[in-house]
Parts: structure tokens; sequence; C-alpha cells
């Protein structure tokens, strides 16, 4: 089902603390823009051999960009490739291209200068949220990124902003410029959080959220809290649990994992009640899914659980 | 004491890595406790941008200077160490600062590099600064005599492989010859506004400044020659840096949870870590699941555990079918033991593949944001 303030963007940046699952997340994303009917291209930047996009394929893949899933391709942007995309745009001609790249010189400075890997990167990512197709129109209604972790993902989206103030004008500032500007456009991109329900990943989120606002200036979209653990018991029946757990085996072991349970989802509910009231953002919640294997049948499950919160608060 | 803790105890300095989200920094900080509470004098050290040390130190902030967590805190969380821990968060634009002053010949030369445009975006914020910072505070740590054992917390994986590359591409940056060759003669010569293309003459510097901007070059040109001199000097301690990681009393702690994710990641560190010829100490697998039914009895069902919640005098509700306390438990306890075997199955690779001395830590079901929260996890180790 569609939802209007995320979906309906145009450029949406994934991050959270390292091992929240804002890959299973993107991917899930994705797989939901998709069947809303957008043409969804989902980029990742954080490992070479890729996270979100071997997620949707079901086995790993050498990055380059190809239909994953129905709806859905995927691209795993390496600074390496992106570095040479960018020199044949900007060089025209492949001859002159391969003529100025084997030359030593030229190779140390495009490695060196500082924050041009990162530019290149995010540029090939921007570059492709406004490329358009033959016909006219967008090429792809949603360019999902699945971004590096807090304190990367912020140092890979200042990158812009950084070199506006630090390089004088030229044509690396021309590009830090428009790109800068797509990044802050509040309607068509966003920053989406993703934290589980435990009180480091809560302070880090805070701590982001307030970078996102304050270093970036950029949009907030939506806060998902990942992994949230059921309990089929309420706090009352704690004491009668505690009890039960000191009897032998076979009650005590099953009233301990009750005990677990409850105790892992009142803290649960604790950092989540914190979260929401430090962020003050659209809120959707993921319930845990234990599972040896992940893959496209797991990420299709957060997918509908995403889309089930949704639809309970009327987004 | 765990296998792990005995590997640690004859080694000087411990290198946490793993992905991210393991709870890494959380390990690296208990492994410090741990060497506090056995009496020696132990230092934990981050460089995660996020500010979690910290936290789990019970502390607001932590600085680029060690600061010595009070006994009275400590006490708070009935602890009583006969040794000291000390925590610090590294702060790497000033131990850039701290470097460039250390080796620049007279203060001019260090105030003409610290008030240039390119030497500021880069010690904040070129990739790799970070982890090259690292090593450099590692080293100059490493160098004192005040510490047992330092305890070093990095950036999760896709990063933490920089730590071991960033060195010797920032030695690149600061020490390329053939870079100095072609800007140095021109810019000492004053004459900053000559055109590129005329300094080499050729095709390659006009295109490149196609890329950058013709100003952003010659910024370089000046960065690069101002470190002129002092380059030598980066160099030798970059080489002693890297001497030092493959030193017996270093060791490596790979940090990792039973996640399939988390594991393959960890099987690809492990694999760069021997191929540098680095010296692996341990693995911590933390948060990991307690088993409440080993061995292969069947799991209760709701008949059963409601025969034993009457026998041991436990009023259960008590409606009957799926809602019952008895149906309850029996599903909670699968479900429990279904995510232990999930786990257990997740773990496989690793314990197949990586022979090391190794401890496990239970998943605590509180988080671990205070010292007595972190006792726990010294037991575990």
């Amino acid at each position: 089902m569609a939802h209007p303030t995320l979906l309906d963007r145009h450029l949406v940046f994934v991050t959270g603390k390292g091992g929240t699952g804002k890959s299973t997340v993107s991917a899930a994303l994705a797989v939901l823009a998709a069947r809303a009917g957008r043409r969804v291209l989902l980029c990742e930047v954080n490992a070479p051999q890729g996270r979100a996009g071997p997620l949707l394929a079901g086995q790993p893949g050498d990055g380059a960009l190809a239909e994953l899933y129905p709806g859905v391709h995927a691209l795993n942007v390496h600074p390496g490739e992106a570095m040479s995309e960018y020199g044949r745009m900007v060089l025209r001609f492949r001859a002159v291209y391969h003529a100025v790249f084997e030359n030593r010189l030229v190779r140390y400075f495009l490695r060196v200068i500082p924050s041009l890997a990162e530019l290149v990167v995010l540029g090939k990512i921007l570059h492709e949220a406004r490329s358009t197709r033959p016909g006219g129109g967008p090429r792809w209604d949603l360019v999902l990124v699945d971004a590096p972790s807090t304190g990367h993902a912020v140092q890979l989206l200042r990158v812009p902003s950084a070199l506006v103030d630090a390089v004088p004008a030229g044509p690396l500032r021309h590009d830090a410029e428009w790109m800068e500007r797509l990044l802050v456009d509040a309607v068509r991109t966003a920053v989406v959080l993703v934290t589980l329900p435990e009180e480091m990943a809560v302070n880090e989120v805070i701590e982001l959220d307030a970078q996102v606002r304050g270093v970036l200036g950029m949009a907030r979209a939506e806060l998902f809290v990942n992994a949230l653990s059921p309990s089929a018991f309420a706090p009352e029946e704690g004491l009668s649990l505690t009890r039960a757990a000191a009897a032998p085996f076979p009650l005590g072991p099953a009233a301990r994992a009750a005990e677990l349970a409850l105790l892992r989802a009142e803290a649960g509910r604790r950092q989540l009640a914190r979260a929401r009231s430090a962020l003050d953002l659209p809120t959707t919640l993921i319930p845990l899914f234990p599972s040896a294997e992940w893959g496209k049948a797991q990420v299709e499950q957060v997918a509908e659980a995403i889309a089930a919160g949704w639809a309970e608060e009327g987004r | 004491m765990s296998e792990l803790r005995r590997s640690l105890a004859s080694r000087r300095i411990a290198v946490c890595v793993g992905p991210g989200g393991v709870g890494k920094t959380t390990v690296a900080a208990a492994l410090a406790l741990g060497r506090a509470l056995e009496g020696g004098r132990a230092l934990v050290c981050t460089i995660d941008p996020a500010r979690r040390l910290a936290n789990a130190l019970g502390l607001t902030a932590l600085g680029n200077v060690r600061s010595r967590i009070p006994a009275a805190r400590l006490a708070q969380a009935g602890l009583s160490p006969p040794g000291q821990l000390f925590a610090m968060m590294l702060d790497v634009k000033r131990t850039w600062d701290d470097l460039v002053a250390r080796h620049a010949p007279d203060p001019a030369r260090r105030d003409r590099i610290l008030g240039n445009r390119l030497y500021q975006q880069m010690s904040a914020a070129l990739a790799g600064s970070q982890e090259y910072m690292a090593m450099e505070k590692l080293y100059e740590l490493a160098n004192g005599d005040e510490h047992d054992l330092i305890v070093l917390d990095t950036p999760p994986t896709a990063h933490a492989l920089d730590f071991l590359d960033a060195p010797s591409r920032i030695l690149d940056f600061l020490g390329n010859d053939a870079a100095r060759t072609l800007l140095a003669p021109a810019l000492g010569a004053g004459r900053l506004g000559l055109k590129l293309a005329q300094l080499s003459g050729g095709y390659a510097a006009k295109a490149l400044a196609r890329f950058t901007g013709q100003q952003v070059l010659l910024d370089l040109g000046e960065f690069l020659q101002s470190f002129q001199g002092m380059y030598q000097g980066f160099k030798e301690r970059a080489a002693a840096v890297r001497a030092l990681l493959s030193r017996p009393e270093v060791g490596f702690v790979l940090v990792t949870s039973p996640s399939p994710l988390s594991v393959s990641e960890t099987l690809a560190f492990e694999r760069r870590l021997l191929a540098e010829e680095m010296p692996l100490a341990g693995l911590v697998v933390n948060r990991l699941s307690e088993d409440l039914w080993p061995g292969p009895a069947p799991l209760p069902g709701p008949a059963e555990l409601s025969r034993e919640l009457a026998a041991a005098g436990i009023a259960s509700d008590d409606t009957a079918g799926e809602a019952s306390m008895a149906a309850r438990l029996s599903a909670t306890l699968a479900a429990h033991q279904a995510l232990v075997a999930a786990e257990r199955r997740a773990l496989s690779p690793l314990f197949s593949g990586v022979h090391l001395p190794c401890a496990m830590v239970p998943r605590l079901e509180s988080d671990i944001h205070d010292l007595s929260g972190l006792a726990k996890v010294v037991a575990a180790l």
C-alpha cells in the first residue's frame, strides 16, 4: 500500500546505528515501493559484496545494476568505478579518459583530494536520482540508499556542503552545489532512521537525528524501530512467572523463557517511548523475526510488517 | 578466567574489531574493566564517532585526554577494583594538530599548515583519517608505561579495514614525490597564480583541473610544500605503528554476534588479519541467548505445563485454549529455543573455520549502560 510521506519522495537515505537492520529495512521499503508501482533503484555503498541487494536476490551479486526483484533495480556503488564513470562524464571521450587516467599523477590527485571519493559516490547516487528516461520523466520514481551507519553517514552526506565551504569556484564546487541543493530539498529528499529498542541504539539515533537536522539540514521522513520482542505475558503476570521459574524441569525453563520475553518486551517499550518522545517523527514498529537465514522471504515478512504498521496508523 | 582472558593476560594492547552493532565498545570496556579488577591499570580508547563508550561507562563525555573512572563511581556499582580504569575518546582533529605541531620545524610552518583550507578539511573529514589517527594515538599510548593494558575499540568492519590501509594511503598523499616535484618549484617561486597547464605543460594537468578547478590543485600544492621536510618523520612513525601492531604484545580480538551477517563479516575480517600477519588473540561472541532446553527431550506442551502449574500451586488465570498461561508458556519456550537454534546455526561456520580462544557472553536483559551492567559482561568474559 502506498505511503504518502515516504514512498512518494524521490531520494531516501536509510541510516542508523550499525546492526540495527538498515539493509533489511532498505530492501523492505524497496519491495513496498515496487508493489505500489514505483520504479525503484536501491543503492548501497557499504560492503564490497553488498548487503541489501543479495538479500533481495537470494545470492551475492557483482553489484552491477540489475533488476533483483520485480520493479527493484539494485546497484552497489564502488568509489573506484564511480570515479571512472565521473571521469568519463567530465571528459566525454573514452580515449581522452584513458590518456588522462593512465597518468600516474592524475591518479594520485584523484585519490587524495579530500573527500573526492565520497563526492563521486554520492554524485553517482544523486546523478541517478535526477536522471531521466529517453521519453522524458524521471528514470527512477524512488532512489533508496542503504547508507552507512550513524557517524559515517553524516560524514558522507556533509561532503557537498563541506566542499562548498572549502573549495573555491570551479567544477568541483559546481557539482558540490547542485548536490547540496538536492540533499536539502525537503520535498524530494529525506532521511529514514532505523533503531533497535535498546538504550544505546536509541541514544545514538537521538544524536543522529540532531545532526541530520542541525549539521545536514535534511528532512527526516520516518523512524523505524526494528526487532521489537513480542511478549504473550502481561506485566501483572511477572510475579507468577518468577515463582514458576524456580520450579524444576519442565516448568522452570518454560517460565524462565516467559520471564525473559517479558523483561525484553518491557525494556523495548520503555526505549520505544523514549525514542518517540525525543524524535517526534512518524514511527513504525517492526517485530523481531528470529531466523538463521536472511533472504527474500524475510525481507517480504518485514515489508508486510511495515505495511501493516502504516495501515494501522492510517498512513 | 576464560580462555580469552588467559590469552590476553600476556598482552599489553588489545584491539577489538568486528561488524557494527555487535557490542564491540561494550566488550572493549569490559576487557579494560576486567584488567582493572585484576589489579592492573587499564585504559579503553574508542574512535567511534558515536559516543557509546562514555555511555557505557556512565560518563557524560570523554575527551582526547584519558580520564580516570573515579573510584566512587565504581563503588556505586559495587566494584572496588584493586587496579585503575581509564577511558578516552579520540578527537581526530586534535590528534592531527598535535602530530603536525610535533613534526613542524618552527611555529611559522606549524601555523601555515594548521591554517591551510585543505588541511582543515582533510584532518576532519578525509576518509581513513580517523583510523590513521587512532593508530597514531595508540602508538603514543603504547610507548608510555602508565598502562598494563590498552584496549582499542574500532569502527565497524567496512571502515575497520581502513585502519590497516589508511596510514599508507595518507602517507602517499603527504609524500607523493611526483606531485611535489611538479608543484613545488612554481609555488616556491611565489608564482601561485601560475597556470597549471604551464606547470606540467601536459594535457593531464589540464584535464585534472577540469575536475577540481585550478585553485584546488594550487591549494594542494601549497599544502604539500608546507609538509616538505616533515614527511620523513611521519613516515617513520607510521612504519613504527605498523610494526607495533604485529608485535606479540598486541592481540586482536574479534567481536561478533550470533547473526548470519555478523558471522560472515567476522570471517572476512579474520582472513584479512591473518593475511596481514596480525596477531589474533581471541574471539568474543556477544549477546548469545541462553539455551533453556538442552538435550533431546521434546519441548513441553500446554497440557503438561498446565499440570505442572497446578502442582506448583500457581494460579493460572485460567481460560482454556491458546490464551491460557500454559499454552503461552509452551509457545514462548518454543520460540525461545527456535532463536537458540537459529543462533547456533548462524555461528557454525565461525566455529568450524576459526580456532581461537573464545568467550561467549550471554545476552543480558538490560542494556549495558552502566558499570554494574559492564561488570556482568566481565564475569562472562
